[in-house]
Order: C-alpha cells, then sequence, then structure tokens
C-alpha cells in the first residue's frame, strides 16, 4: 500500500473509480438476484434463493435452439469476413496502398448508416424476387458481415503496419518464397494473435445484436436476442436468467480477448 | 514500387468478393433508401419530406430522438470524464480490474439492459421501491423520456470511459506539477490547463456519443415494446409494423435520420483535423 | 541562519532507498548545484524541496519556516522542468501571467511585470507565440520567466538544459547565472554535466547513490576528489591503485591516488620516463596516452603550436609534481 493511496487525493480517486464500478455493476447486480430469486415482487429483496431458473432455461429447447441459430449466424459472418476481408486487406496493403484511404471512408459507412436505415432497404430488395433473403440466416450472415467489417478492418491493418508488412513480404521472397508461400508461413502467422482479439470483439458484438435479427428474419429463424425479446411476457426470473447465461458468455469471450491481449505484449 | 501485372490482375480479382457482399448488403440498401426517399406513387418529389417535416408526430420523433441522444450523452460523458480521469491514478490493479469491467459492460446494451433495467428501476422494480419507501420520490416512469435518458446514460458511460481514457495520455504530469508550484490548485489545474488541452477530444467523444444514441434500436424498442416515439421506431414501424407500410415515408425519415447521423460524423471529422497542436 | 536548511532527508519507494540521510544549508543568495549520474537520487531530492514529492523523514527550512506542512502551491517555490512545461493552450504571455494570476494578480500590474521579466530573458516579441511555435532554447526562457515574475523565494532548476543542444546550452548557462545574480535569487541547480556544474556553481554537491559524496567549491572539488567515485566522475582523472602508484613514482604508496591529466608535464628533462602511445585531439587540448613504467596515464597538453604534436612512439619524460597527486579513498 502506496502512501499516495492514503491521502487525500488518492482516496478521491480510488471512490470515483469504485463508484464508477458499482454504478456499472448495478442492473447486472439486480438481474444476477433476480436470476437466483424464488419470487422477488414489490419488496427491495427477493424471497428466496434457488437455481431453479437456470435449470429450466437450459433445459428449454427453444433457447437451445435459439442459441445454436447466434452461434451458427455469428460464426458464419466471421467466417465468411476472414475469407473476405484477409485478401482484401493483404491486396490493399500490399498492392494499392493508396486505397487504404478509400477503405477507411467505406468502414465508417455502417456507423454512419444505423442497422434501421439499411433495414429499410434490405427488406425492400430482398424481401421477394431474385435474391429474396429476407427470414433466412443468409441475410442475417451477410448484415451481420458489414457489421464486423470495421472492428476487423482497423484491427488487421494495426497488426499489419506493426509487422511492417512489405518488408517481410520481400525478405521472404528474396529467400525463394512465392508470393502465396510468403503470405501463408510468414505473414498470417504473425496476424494470428490479432486476427483472434479481433474475431472475439466482433463476436461478442454481433451475438448481441438485435437490429437486423428482429427487423429481417424475426422468428423465422430466431436468434438468441430475438428469442430474449420475445420471451418478454414470461417469468421475469426467467429472463434474468437468459440475461445472466448470455452476458457470462460474453464475459467468457472478452476475457479471452482480453488474456491474448496481455500475451501478446 | 510496382509489382508485375500477373500479381496485380489476381489482387484485383481478390478484391471482387469484398466488393461483391460490401455491394449487397451495405451499398444497395443505402441507394433504395436514397432514392425512394424522394419518390411518391406520382414520381420523384420532395413530399416525403414535408409529409414527415409537417407532421407533428413525425417532428416529435425527431425531437425526442434528439433530445434523449443529447442528455444521455451529456451525462455520459461528464460521468466518463470523472471516471476516466480517477481511473489513470489509480493502482494498476484496480484501474486493469474496472477498465476490463468497463469493457465488458459495453456489450451489455440492448434488449438484455432493457430487462435489467426493467428489473430495477419498473413499475415494480427494487431501487423504485427504495427510492418509494425513502419518500424521495413518488413514482417513477421509467418508459417515459427520463427513464430513457436514464436507460441510455448507463450504455454510454463504458463507451465514453474507454475512448477518453487514452485521450488523457495527452495531459503531462509536468504541467500539473508546473501548475502547482505556480499556486494552482487542482480545481484551477483543471479549468485553466486540463479541460481545454482535452477539449478537442471532449468533444469528439461526445459527437460519437451522441450517434451512438441516435441510431440506437434495441434498448427502446425492447424497454417499450416500440411504443415510444423517436425515430429509428418511426422508420422500423413503418417497413415491418402490421399498421400501415409506406416504404417511401419511412425511407424520407431514414435519410433524415442518417442526414443527422452524417452531420454529426462530419463534425467529429473536422475536430479531429482541427485536433491541437498539442498533440506535440 | 541558512536560507535553506535540509536535515537528514530520507526517502524510500518501498524497500528501494531513493536518497538517504542528506544534509546540506544554502545561503542567501547562493547557487548550489546538486550533481551526479543519472540515478543518483538528486531530482528526486529537487522535486522533496519543491513538495511534489513526499518524503519519508528528514525536515526541510525555508526561511526559517518549516515546509513539510506546505503543498507546492504554498512553498513560495519556483522550478524550472527539463521538459519545459509550458502550457500548450496559452501563448507566452498567458503562460508567464499564470502563476501572477493565481496570486489575484491582474490588468495593468500583471502585464507590467510580465514584459519587465520577458525582456530579463530576451522573448518580448515572442509575448503572442504559442509554445509549439518556439525553439527548445526559446521554451525553457519562456519557463524561466514564468518561474521568476512571481518572485519566488528560492528558485529550482531540474536539468533544465540537457534537452538543448551545446551551443544554445552554453548561452543559457551564461543567461541563468546572469539572471541569477542580477535578482539575487537562492537557487539549485540539477545537474549530471560536470561542466554546468563548474561553471555555474558557487558550491557542489556531489551525489552517487542517494548520498552526498562530497561538498564544495568548483576549484576544491576538482582538484581534490575524496574518493574513486569522484575521481572519476570530474575531470578526467588518472586513478591508480597503490602498486601501480608506488611503481610509477617508485616510492612506496599505500592508498589509491588521482593525477589530473593537464598537472602532468610532458618534457624532455622530468624525473619520469615514458612513451606515448597514442594520442587524441580535443580541439584546444592534446590528449596523450603514456606508458611510464607499466602504468598508462593520461596526459593533457594545450595545442599551442605544430611542435606540441609529438608522434606516437616518441619517448618522453614526465614530471608529477606533489601538488599533481591526490590521495582518493
Amino acid at each position: 500500500m502506496s502512501r499516495a493511496e492514503l491521502d487525500a487525493p488518492g482516496l478521491y480517486h480510488r471512490a470515483v473509480v469504485w463508484l464508477l464500478f458499482l454504478i456499472l455493476l448495478l442492473p447486472l447486480a439486480g438481474t444476477l438476484l433476480y436470476s437466483v430469486a424464488t419470487s422477488w415482487s414489490a419488496s427491495i429483496l427477493p424471497s428466496g434463493l434457488t437455481f431453479k431458473w437456470y435449470l429450466q432455461l437450459w433445459g428449454d429447447p427453444r433457447f437451445l435452439q435459439a442459441f445454436g441459430q447466434s452461434l451458427v449466424v455469428c460464426v458464419g459472418a466471421l467466417v465468411l469476413s476472414v475469407l473476405v476481408i484477409l485478401p482484401l486487406l493483404f491486396v490493399v496493403h500490399y498492392h494499392f496502398p493508396r486505397l487504404d484511404a478509400l477503405m477507411n471512408i467505406l468502414i465508417l459507412l455502417p456507423f454512419a448508416v444505423p442497422p434501421v436505415v439499411s433495414s429499410v432497404g434490405l427488406l425492400n430488395l430482398y424481401g421477394s424476387g431474385p435474391l429474396a433473403m429476407v427470414g433466412t440466416p443468409w441475410i442475417l450472415i451477410g448484415c451481420y458481415f458489414t457489421v464486423a467489417l470495421p472492428f476487423m478492418y482497423r484491427a488487421i491493418t494495426n497488426n499489419l503496419q506493426a509487422i511492417n508488412l512489405r518488408d517481410l513480404m520481400d525478405a521472404a521472397q528474396l529467400l525463394g518464397a512465392s508470393t502465396f508461400q510468403a503470405t501463408v508461413l510468414v505473414v498470417l502467422p504473425n496476424l494470428r494473435k490479432g486476427l483472434m482479439i479481433a474475431l472475439l470483439l466482433s463476436f461478442s458484438f454481433l451475438f448481441g445484436e438485435f437490429v437486423f435479427a428482429n427487423l429481417l428474419v424475426g422468428t423465422r429463424y430466431e436468434t438468441l436476442q430475438v428469442y430474449l425479446n420475445n420471451m418478454r411476457n414470461s417469468s421475469g426470473h426467467f429472463n434474468s436468467a437468459l440475461v445472466i447465461s448470455y452476458f457470462l458468455f460474453v464475459l467468457l469471450l472478452t476475457w479471452g480477448a482480453n488474456r491474448l491481449n496481455k500475451d501478446k505484449d | 514500387m510496382t509489382t508485375p501485372t500477373r500479381g496485380r490482375t489476381l489482387a484485383l480479382l481478390l478484391l471482387v468478393p469484398f466488393a461483391l457482399f460490401f455491394f449487397v448488403f451495405q451499398i444497395a440498401p443505402l441507394a433504395w433508401v436514397a432514392i425512394h426517399s424522394v419518390q411518391t406513387d406520382a414520381g420523384w418529389s420532395l413530399d416525403n419530406f414535408s409529409k414527415a417535416f409537417g407532421s407533428r408526430f413525425y417532428r416529435q420523433a425527431i425531437q425526442f430522438s434528439l433530445e434523449i441522444s443529447f442528455w444521455s450523452s451529456l451525462f455520459g460523458i461528464v460521468i466518463a470524464v470523472i471516471g476516466a480521469s480517477s481511473l489513470r491514478r489509480v493502482d494498476s490493479r484496480l484501474r486493469d480490474f474496472v477498465s476490463a469491467f468497463a469493457n465488458m459492460t459495453s456489450n451489455f446494451s440492448g434488449v438484455p439492459l432493457a430487462f435489467a433495467f426493467i428489473i430495477l428501476l419498473g413499475f415494480n422494480g427494487a431501487i423504485t421501491m427504495m427510492l418509494k419507501q425513502s419518500g424521495l420520490i413518488d413514482d417513477f416512469n421509467l418508459y417515459s423520456k427520463t427513464g430513457l435518458i436514464i436507460t441510455y446514460t448507463y450504455f454510454q458511460i463504458p463507451l465514453g470511459v474507454l475512448l477518453l481514457y487514452p485521450a488523457f495520455d495527452a495531459l503531462r504530469e509536468d504541467w500539473r506539477e508546473s501548475a502547482a508550484l505556480l499556486g494552482a490548485n487542482g480545481w484551477a489545474y483543471w479549468r485553466h490547463i486540463g479541460l481545454p488541452v482535452l477539449t478537442p477530444a471532449l468533444l469528439g467523444t461526445f459527437v460519437i456519443l451522441l450517434a451512438n444514441a441516435l441510431g440506437a434500436y434495441a434498448t427502446v424498442y425492447a424497454l417499450t415494446t416500440g411504443n415510444f416515439n423517436v425515430l429509428p421506431i418511426r422508420i422500423a414501424a413503418m417497413v415491418a409494423g402490421d399498421i400501415s407500410l409506406d416504404p417511401n415515408l419511412a425511407s424520407a425519415l431514414a435519410m433524415i435520420l442518417v442526414g443527422l447521423m452524417t452531420l454529426v460524423t462530419l463534425v467529429h471529422q473536422w475536430l479531429l483535423r482541427r485536433s491541437y497542436h498539442v498533440a506535440r | 541562519m541558512s536560507f535553506v536548511s535540509v536535515e537528514r532527508l530520507d526517502k524510500r519507494y518501498g524497500t528501494t532507498e531513493v536518497f538517504s540521510d542528506i544534509s546540506f544549508t544554502v545561503e542567501r543568495g547562493e547557487f548550489i548545484t546538486l550533481l551526479g549520474p543519472s540515478g543518483c537520487g538528486k531530482s528526486t531530492l529537487l522535486r522533496a524541496i519543491a513538495g511534489l514529492t513526499p518524503i519519508n523523514a528528514g525536515t526541510i527550512l525555508l526561511d526559517g519556516q518549516n515546509l513539510a506542512p506546505l503543498g507546492p502551491q504554498k512553498r513560495d517555490i519556483g522550478m524550472v522542468f527539463q521538459s519545459y512545461a509550458l502550457f500548450p493552450n496559452m501563448n507566452v504571455e498567458q503562460n508567464v501571467a499564470f502563476g501572477l494570476r493565481m496570486q489575484k494578480v491582474k490588468g495593468a500590474e500583471s502585464t507590467r511585470r510580465v514584459a519587465e521579466v520577458l525582456a530579463l530573458v530576451e522573448l518580448g516579441e515572442f509575448a503572442g507565440r504559442y509554445p509549439h511555435q518556439l525553439s527548445g532554447g526559446q521554451c525553457q526562457r519562456v519557463a524561466l520567466a514564468r518561474s521568476l515574475v512571481t518572485r519566488p523565494r528560492l528558485l529550482l532548476l531540474d536539468e533544465p538544459l540537457s534537452a538543448l543542444d551545446a551551443r544554445i546550452r552554453k548561452h543559457l548557462r551564461e543567461q541563468i547565472r546572469q539572471i541569477q545574480r542580477e535578482l539575487g535569487l537562492t537557487t539549485i541547480f540539477v545537474t549530471h554535466d560536470q561542466e554546468e556544474a563548474l561553471t555555474m556553481s558557487d558550491r557542489i554537491f556531489l551525489m552517487n547513490k542517494g548520498r552526498i559524496v562530497q561538498s564544495g567549491d568548483a576549484q576544491s572539488l576538482y582538484t581534490a576528489p575524496v574518493d574513486a567515485f569522484a575521481a572519476g566522475f570530474i575531470g578526467n582523472y588518472n586513478l591508480l591503485d597503490a602498486a601501480q602508484a608506488s611503481a610509477l613514482l617508485q616510492r612506496p604508496i599505500h592508498t589509491r591516488v588521482a593525477i589530473r591529466p593537464e598537472a602532468i608535464e610532458l618534457g624532455i628533462d622530468g624525473t619520469l620516463d615514458g612513451e606515448i602511445r597514442s594520442h587524441s585531439l580535443l580541439g584546444n587540448v592534446i590528449r596523450y596516452r603514456v606508458q611510464a613504467h607499466g602504468v598508462q596515464l593520461l596526459v593533457d597538453v594545450l595545442n599551442r603550436t605544430a611542435a606540441d604534436l609529438l608522434p606516437d612512439g616518441q619517448r618522453v619524460s614526465l614530471t608529477i609534481g606533489p601538488d599533481a597527486l591526490c590521495e582518493v579513498a
């Protein structure tokens, strides 16, 4: 315990940080408590504790299906992202560096254009006709690809700049490797950590996505968030167990990303 | 430095999948919305926009959107500044722990957050109960503008903290020491040096928070079952609701929202460019 | 009674000792320097006097007043930092006026005093410029002006010239000393550069590993180092152990010995025989490496004429007078 913490400014800062932590914790704590309560209505504390809501949740086939479908869509979107974005990044950074400026503007689009707005176009364009995708997981995978794009692009770009792509490729090629060999044997292994982190963070973000899921697909391919919303009228305890389960899952992912990040340094 | 032409052709080919997906899922819908916002049954016109701005109902949606975004961003950033500033000055264990926690709670938005707030601050919520019993308030309506502002502020805080924390790197410790030796106490330092230097970062973050709140749909939808009058809800109701389907009007409203967001993004880019010579 | 009195100061970070048992005094108007290598604790000691770093034990008295209960705002001490620490959102005039503003001095008087001190550092026409528009040397002069305008009782300078290039450094050195004399301001200066310390100070405190190893004026510090560290840090002493010294001087010597290179006479009729191994031209001084009686010595000779430059291999004879020798611990 350093002397700094014992005097007034140190104390103030610790108090502020703890307060911040408590503010952020409160809704979570409330939900957690609700999820293990036997009943809790119109009183400050719950009446009793139980795990039955979790048991009920994890035994519900509809929940498991929704969870699984969320996984399918998110993983699918990320696989698509990797397959599309990695070559893109490689080409931009190695062959056409000036495209990077354009790309940086393009990746602003998913931010400037909220999902609600895109949904208007998406529903009308792909609701029927040759590219009818509305109501299927395919449209979700495509949309989630655009959602993950800014994160993935920026994370891997930073990574590529840090490892100095050109120099690595040139060195490998001078030693006799073809472009393909150089990419696979030299560049990709160096991207592994950055890629993993980007994937984990994008995944947790996608897993919590609701707008596209609800507007474009809804109950026809129920993802976890849509399921959560549809269950709003069932027991609040059940919903809380659902929310906490979802959050624990996301926690695991971000914790994993954090660990990898620390490892990297 | 040029690369052999065969390589370049292959490289260009590799760009195609990206261009394809990006076009289909991002550009095309946006283009559709832009085009249809200026179309009615009678062809090209700005009728949709005049309908949107002419109707009290839609004007209210725009107004509520702006109000909720503004206030939640303001409260969010004030809390984030105070929090981030103290976060930098505590020991590393506490700092890492709370930073990681803020990181994780930034994912806690949308439907799950709405439910959590209903549990705590709904009509029968635990905190509502506590406040009522202690006599501090008579009643609290989470499903009102105020309730929404509070809920939005909650998810703005982690984002604000994460964005502002690195900005404090610009503040050098020896400025604070210098100011102290010249007679400035903590508050004077912030007023004359700390806040002015941080202002670009503060404004930039505020602008991002604004955009974040303007486009938010999930939280308000889940909290009010789509019954609160803000722009995103209005837009969605017109394409996926069961009452009226008017994609052109929806497009116009959508373009208004995009207009607001773009304005906000442009201001942010301008602020970044105006970023202080402080950065040296 | 001394103007500044530091008694038995101790500072530790956890179990690591930064400085310990530091005691010294400074008279009113004196310019003293804390000199030492990086990590010897001199900067931390300065910051402790300023009130920026707490101490574990000891007292600091300024003009009879115990500084312990006072924060840096109330100590009436001015300080110049190595990194200038100019406030980037204010121009030169506003930076300099800041201390006055904190003292609630405004308007005409503030403007007058700012102009006065800017003239002192020869930056009158730069009042409207911002820090990023100034060179390093100009920034440092603004920092100096800012710390002087409030007329502090004590001025502290923490390696203010280390970040500047050699030419500016020399110029600023003189300027700082001149201003200090004009104002009669008690000053404590910290540096690792012995030339700075020797040219600027009334007295020097040589520090090593958290302790004051030697104190005195420039001449005594330079000509009479107390131990091997001091001899190694100041000047280019030849350090010989007892055996080497005995062999060289051909009489029994029982301690380590330090010999200044410029104090060894190089000629053809001296008492010790030696041979020039190599030489370096340092501009106004030629530094020879001479081997004599099994010991290699540095010998400095003024570069007066071409005849002074002797070739390698030349046999020479050296004279080492009793004053040139210094017994060290």
